[in-house]
Formats: C-alpha cells, sequence, structure tokens
C-alpha cells in the first residue's frame, strides 16, 4: 500500500506541470477565451505530441499504457491551470476506442490531436439506446471545439461522428465558465455506432477524472490565497498573520488533502479492479468539487476587494469549480446514489 | 501508487487478526465511574499482549517492544478495532507519551526502571502538563520546583490530568529556573503519585464522569535524579513527546468512527422521520448528510493511509498529523450531531438526575465535545497547519 506517487509519477506529473506553466500562462488563456472556440491549438499539438490523450491507453493501440492513476495526474494539473478544451471527451474517446477496436482510424486521428471529442452524459438514456438517437441533451460543454461525441448512456456509448448532417443540430451558448462554451445536441434519427466498452465503467472514468481537475482547482485556490495571505499587508502585517485568514487557509489545505487521499483512492481502486471502485468514486466526486467550491468562494474572500474583480484570476477557478460541479453529476446525485442502498426496503 | 498491500504484510494481518480474535477480553469493560476495576480490566489486556509479544507495537525491539514498521502498526490498529478491542485509555500515556519520551531523553537507569512495567500493564502513568492559566499556551505554566540538594520541591497546581485517580506516575512539567524565558527554564520531571503534599482532585465533566482530575502539589518532594533530559530543557524533551501523538496511535479511533457510523445508518433505518412519517433515512437532508459523513469518514482513512505511505518512505511523521487529527474531531462532531437530529427528542431521554447519561448516543455526543479541545485545540491546530504546513507568519 502506497498512495504517495512513485519517482516516475512525479517525473509524469512535473513534465505535465511544466509545459502547461509554459503555454497557460493565465495572459494567454484570457486571450483564448474571448475566441469563438476557446482553444489552444498549439497546446493541443503538443499534448498530442506527449501522448497525454492516451496516457491510459495499452500500447498496442497507440497508447503510453499507463493506468487511470496517471490519467488522474493529468487532469489535476489541467484544473490547476484551467487548461481549455475537450480534455474530458477526448480522453475518455481514447480508452472507448482503444476497448472497442474496431475504429483504429479515428483512434489515432485523436492520439495524433486531429480529432477532439465532446462527451455528453446521458445517465437517464434520454437520447434512446438503439442505433438511432433521438431527442434532445443540454449542457454538453465544449460541443464548439469537438469533430465527434461520445455518448455515454446508461448501458451503451455511442460513437457520433459531427461530420455536417441533417439528423444532428447543434447550438452552442457562452457558460458561467468563460474558458468553455455549452451546448444543445439535439438529435433526429441521427445513425449512432456502438462501441464495445462498458458503459458505468466509462462513467466512472469519467466522474473520477472530473474529481481529479476539480482537485486542482482547489489546489490553486489554496496556493493562491496563501501566497496572497504572505504578501497583502493591512494594519501594518501580512494577513496571514490574522486567524481569521489562517485559519481558513488551514480549512482548505485540510479539505484539499482529503480530497486528494479521496481521488488517489478512488484511481487505484477503478486500476485494480476493486468492486467498491463505484462507491469511492462517487465519494471521490463529492469531495473534490466541494473542496473545489468551498476554496474558490474563500480564495475570493481572501483577495478582498481584489477578489472580486474580473482582472483576479480567483473568478476564473470559480467558475470552473462551478462548471466541474455539474460534470457527470453534482453532489446530490452523488450523495443520492450513495444512500440509495440504506432507504432500499428490508 | 497502489492500494494492495503485499504478501509479507497480508501475512502480517492474518497474524494478528487470528491472535486478537483469540484473545480479545470477553468480559464487558468495567463502566467509567468504577475506574479502579477499569484499570484492573485493561492491565489485565497489557499484561496478555505483552506475554504474547504484541505489546508496544510502536515500541523498539530493544526497549522490549514489537518493533513493527509503520504499515504494520497501521494494521495492527485496524484489526485491533476492528475485533472491538479495548480502547487505549489507562494505558495511553505509558505507552504513547511516558515511554516514548524516556526513550528518547531518559537515563538508561530511567529506561530499564520504567519502561518494563510500563509495557507489561504494571503501572499506569498520567499527563501533568496543563494548568489553569496554561493550556494552549502550554509554556505559560507557572508550577514550580525549588532544588533541595538531591531533591525537587513542587509546589502548584495542574488540571486535565485523566486517570490522576489511579495512576502510579506522571510526567510532570514544571518551572525549574523562574528567570528564564518561558520555554527554557522548563524541566520534565517523573513524579510518583501519592507522595506526601499531593492532593489529587476529579473533575466532573459535562457528560457527567469525572475521568479526569486537577492535582495539587504543597511543597512535594521528588527525587532531583527523576528529571528526565537536562534541568531546564523540558520543553524540548516535552516537544519529542507530543510528535508521538499525531503518529499513528489514532487510528482505532478511526475505526470506531468508521463503524458508530454504520451503527448511526442502521439507526437511521429504524426511527421515524422528522415529520413523524416514515423512516429517518427516507428524509433527503438526513440521507445526504449520512452519505457525506460516510464518505468523509472514508477520506480520512486515505489521508491517513497517504500519511502513513509518506512517514514510510521519509522515515518520520510529517505535520499532516495536525490535519488529520482537525478533521477527524470535527467530523465524529458532525457524526454526533446528525445521531441526535436523527433521534430527535429521544435524545433528551435516559439521563439521571446527576446529569450522567445512561450511555450511548447522547453520552457519546457529550464527550465527543471534547474532541477539538484535548489534545490541542482544534484552533492550536489550525494554526499548526497554517504555519507548519503552508508556511503562513505567526
Amino acid at each position: 500500500m502506497d498512495l504517495m506517487p512513485s519517482a516516475e509519477q512525479e517525473a509524469i506529473r512535473s513534465a505535465i506541470r511544466r509545459v502547461l506553466g509554459d503555454r497557460v500562462p493565465t495572459t494567454r488563456l484570457r486571450e483564448a477565451m474571448v475566441q469563438d472556440t476557446p482553444a489552444m491549438p498549439e497546446l493541443w499539438q503538443e499534448a498530442a505530441r506527449l501522448g497525454w490523450f492516451g496516457l491510459h491507453v495499452p500500447p498496442e493501440a497507440g497508447g503510453s499504457g499507463y493506468g487511470t492513476a496517471e490519467a488522474m495526474l493529468l487532469f489535476v494539473e489541467l484544473g490547476r491551470t484551467l487548461a481549455p478544451g475537450p480534455w474530458l471527451g477526448t480522453v475518455l474517446a481514447a480508452d472507448a476506442l482503444a476497448a472497442d477496436g474496431l475504429d483504429r482510424g479515428s483512434l489515432d486521428r485523436l492520439l495524433a490531436g486531429t480529432l477532439a471529442v465532446a462527451v455528453a452524459d446521458d445517465p437517464e438514456g434520454v437520447l434512446g439506446e438503439t442505433e438511432r438517437l433521438e431527442g434532445v441533451i443540454d449542457g454538453v460543454a465544449d460541443l464548439d471545439a469537438a469533430d465527434a461525441v461520445l455518448v455515454v448512456g446508461p448501458r451503451r456509448v455511442g460513437w457520433l461522428l459531427r461530420e455536417p448532417r441533417l439528423e444532428i443540430a447543434v447550438r452552442v451558448r457562452p457558460c458561467m465558465d468563460p474558458t468553455r462554451r455549452l451546448g444543445t445536441l439535439r438529435c433526429s434519427g441521427a445513425v449512432v455506432r456502438a462501441l464495445a466498452v462498458d458503459a458505468p465503467r466509462l462513467r466512472r472514468l469519467g466522474t473520477l477524472l472530473a474529481a481529479a481537475e476539480a482537485l486542482g482547482v482547489a489546489e490553486r485556490a489554496l496556493e493562491a490565497s496563501v501566497e496572497y495571505a504572505k504578501i497583502r499587508e493591512q494594519f501594518g502585517r501580512p494577513i496571514g498573520t490574522f486567524q481569521a485568514i489562517k485559519h481558513r487557509c488551514s480549512d482548505m489545505a485540510t479539505r484539499t488533502e482529503a480530497a486528494r487521499a479521496a481521488v488517489i483512492w478512488a484511481a487505484l481502486a477503478i486500476d485494480e479492479g476493486l468492486v467498491e471502485a463505484a462507491e469511492w468514486v462517487c465519494m471521490a466526486k463529492i469531495l473534490a468539487t466541494k473542496a473545489a467550491l468551498e476554496n474558490t468562494h474563500d480564495n475570493v474572500q481572501n483577495h478582498g476587494g481584489m477578489g472580486y474583480t474580473w482582472e483576479s484570476d480567483a473568478h476564473l477557478f470559480l467558475k470552473r469549480a462551478r462548471f466541474l460541479e455539474h460534470a457527470f453529476g453534482g453532489r446530490m446525485v452523488h450523495l443520492d446514489a450513495l444512500a440509495a442502498p440504506w432507504r432500499a426496503d428490508s | 501508487m497502489e492500494l494492495r498491500f503485499t504478501p509479507e504484510e497480508e501475512a502480517f494481518r492474518e497474524e494478528a487478526r487470528a491472535w486478537l480474535e483469540a484473545h480479545v477480553p470477553r468480559g464487558p469493560r468495567p463502566a467509567a465511574y468504577d475506574l479502579r476495576a477499569r484499570r484492573e480490566y485493561d492491565m489485565a489486556w497489557q499484561r496478555t499482549m505483552f506475554e504474547a509479544g504484541w505489546a508496544g507495537i510502536n515500541w523498539p525491539r530493544e526497549y522490549g517492544g514489537r518493533g513493527a514498521s509503520l504499515m504494520e502498526q497501521l494494521i495492527w490498529y485496524e484489526e485491533y478495532a476492528r475485533v472491538g478491542a479495548p480502547e487505549a485509555s489507562t494505558t495511553f500515556v505509558g505507552l504513547k507519551h511516558a515511554g516514548p519520551t524516556l526513550m528518547a531523553c531518559g537515563t538508561a537507569e530511567q529506561q530499564a526502571r520504567h519502561l518494563p512495567p510500563i509495557l507489561r500493564g504494571d503501572v499506569v502513568w498520567c499527563q501533568g502538563f496543563s494548568e489553569p492559566n496554561a493550556g494552549s499556551d502550554l509554556a505559560a505554566l507557572q508550577t514550580r520546583a525549588v532544588i533541595d540538594g538531591e531533591e525537587l520541591i513542587v509546589s502548584g497546581q495542574k488540571i486535565w490530568t485523566s486517570f490522576g485517580q489511579i495512576a502510579d506516575y506522571q510526567e510532570l512539567l514544571v518551572r525549574t529556573d523562574p528567570e528564564a524565558e518561558k520555554h527554557k527554564g522548563i524541566s520534565w520531571v517523573i513524579c510518583p503519585m501519592g507522595l506526601p503534599g499531593m492532593d489529587v482532585r476529579p473533575i466532573k465533566t459535562l457528560a457527567g464522569n469525572t475521568d479526569f482530575c486537577e492535582v495539587f502539589y504543597d511543597n512535594v518532594r521528588v527525587p532531583l535524579a527523576n528529571v528526565v533530559g537536562r534541568l531546564h530543557d523540558g520543553w524540548r524533551v516535552a516537544m519529542a513527546t507530543l510528535s508521538f501523538e499525531r503518529g499513528t496511535a489514532f487510528i482505532p479511533d478511526q475505526v470506531r468512527l468508521a463503524r458508530r457510523l454504520d451503527e448511526v445508518i442502521a439507526l437511521a433505518r429504524e426511527k421515524p422521520g422528522p415529520s413523524g412519517r416514515g423512516r429517518a433515512i427516507d428524509d433527503d437532508e438526513l440521507a445526504r448528510r449520512l452519505a457525506l459523513a460516510q464518505a468523509e469518514v472514508h477520506a480520512m482513512r486515505a489521508m491517513t493511509y497517504r500519511s502513513v505511505s509518506g512517514a514510510s518512505r521519509r522515515g518520520m511523521p510529517g505535520a499532516e498529523g495536525s490535519m488529520i487529527r482537525l478533521f477527524f474531531s470535527e467530523l465524529v462532531q458532525r457524526i454526533d450531531q446528525l445521531t441526535l437530529d436523527i433521534l430527535g427528542s429521544e435524545s433528551l431521554e435516559g439521563f439521571d438526575r446527576e446529569g450522567v447519561p445512561a450511555s450511548g448516543w447522547a453520552e457519546r455526543y457529550l464527550i465527543g465535545l471534547s474532541q477539538t479541545i484535548g489534545g490541542g485545540t482544534k484552533e492550536i491546530q489550525r494554526n499548526i497547519v497554517g504555519e507548519r504546513m503552508l508556511g503562513l507568519p505567526r
């Protein structure tokens, strides 16, 4: 048992952090987010070159052959920098296409960085699970940047290329998180290919990676507050000397560590194929989004008047936390899932 | 990173579980008010562990302990709590505070005289650190000790001394140099209980029990040879002691909390809901609070595993112990409050005229209020996290 990263995992993490630090300073992020589609094509190409989309994909399918733990490390770093782009859908699609094994062409393009994928989480099966999708699904992030959509239904995962066709209509609009756009996917008999991949497993992976991204947001909000509390002076001393600030930072750190431990645990449980993984992923998502939301709120407060401005980055982290809260199910959904067995009649 | 234990660690778990299941005391533990009976019960259990080589799981072999690795300690404590073995209470200070301090700072004579009886379950130790005017600000302590030949003459008062009524020895912090600055001029002394001039008075807690005491010293003569470490260097000696408190010793409490939450969930399936309709578990708010508590209990275990992973690599515990302690203590109180919300007005029942709860949920809730005070208040823990982990200025 060892819940600390190995030397190799540390190396992977620091390499990712270095690239994202160079490519996604917030000045660049702010330029990207006012574009029609807030993407960073150079970063996307570099990510492809470095194999980030296929970290946990087996080597024979073109990936790096690492596990969920390494993919988790990537998403923590993405959350820390608020890197824009359809990362979640693309990494999940790499997993699904590799497991399916029948569309090597799409997988190769995806891993080469020329095919980006949005994910439509459809746990209730609104679009149906037949070969033709029928219906509307709302709140699909990054549809504007995607060449394909991965539809994760209750029992089936569908693969939908977004080439121009009459049976698919997409409407895109701004999101509270200004680094991405939200979309509505309207299908009227669109033919979908069912991928041979276990839908609940893929949803678990997506939930875990969203939790990891939220953890990264929580980490950065904590660090930003601590950095500021050390240099900002009022009443002739750093505000970090005041217990009102110090204790809040301490609470931020504690809930971040709780989330980190739960996210790592859940990632390892997926890799080791443990039956409790479903429950542990729920817990990781609950704790990570809770930490992200609470930390980003606290971070605005710790920055005082500056924290309330558009110029400060504090709101960007808060809005990403808000977005991630809803990715693959909000806290209420996951809490209810945990409580469901207790509520079943005995 | 991995969740699996090694085959050697799994074998250790099997061995520990088998022994614990065969030897854990079957009879009920004497009630809290009968401290003498409780002492005998705890001492007998300690002796049983000692004879089988399980006593002092974290003590090095050279001092007669098991010398288990941190990972083995974690496994032992998990199994220990899982079989419902007695909580460390009367043996805690000896095994986790005084013993380790003597190993770190005591002379060979002090070690030879005091360590074996602690391990065998012959003696009970208590703590004499806090004073009425020295709580979180422990270094403000005022109990004086004047050197008189080969003796120290101690005068003053200590407070919050758990099991002072039944202890044999006390780890006592006294001011030996009143001229020195606050953190200097303190000495750490082995004080036998029951010396002339000592007066131990139980303090009744808000939970109605008398687990701890105040101790008064009126010219109590203690041999100078009982000073541990150098004279006037007791603050450093005491800090060595306190860091042991943040190691693996709280793992059993965590396992017990997880089990208690299972009981609370079962309770919510039996009791009526807040409106009188349906069961408590059918109420969305109660169900979600229980689910969050379940996630947090899990996170606490994961945090502990991470801490043990880190400590195993570094060879020493990190400051995250304060973080886990803080998280645990507040979680206990959240679960206790949730329990009372599930019970509704039924939680008001079962008290006698002295305010003593018959036992059960209300008692746990009341005792739980001490979680964020004892062993460093939650405010002190937050200072430690803020200053030592985050590097915030003092």
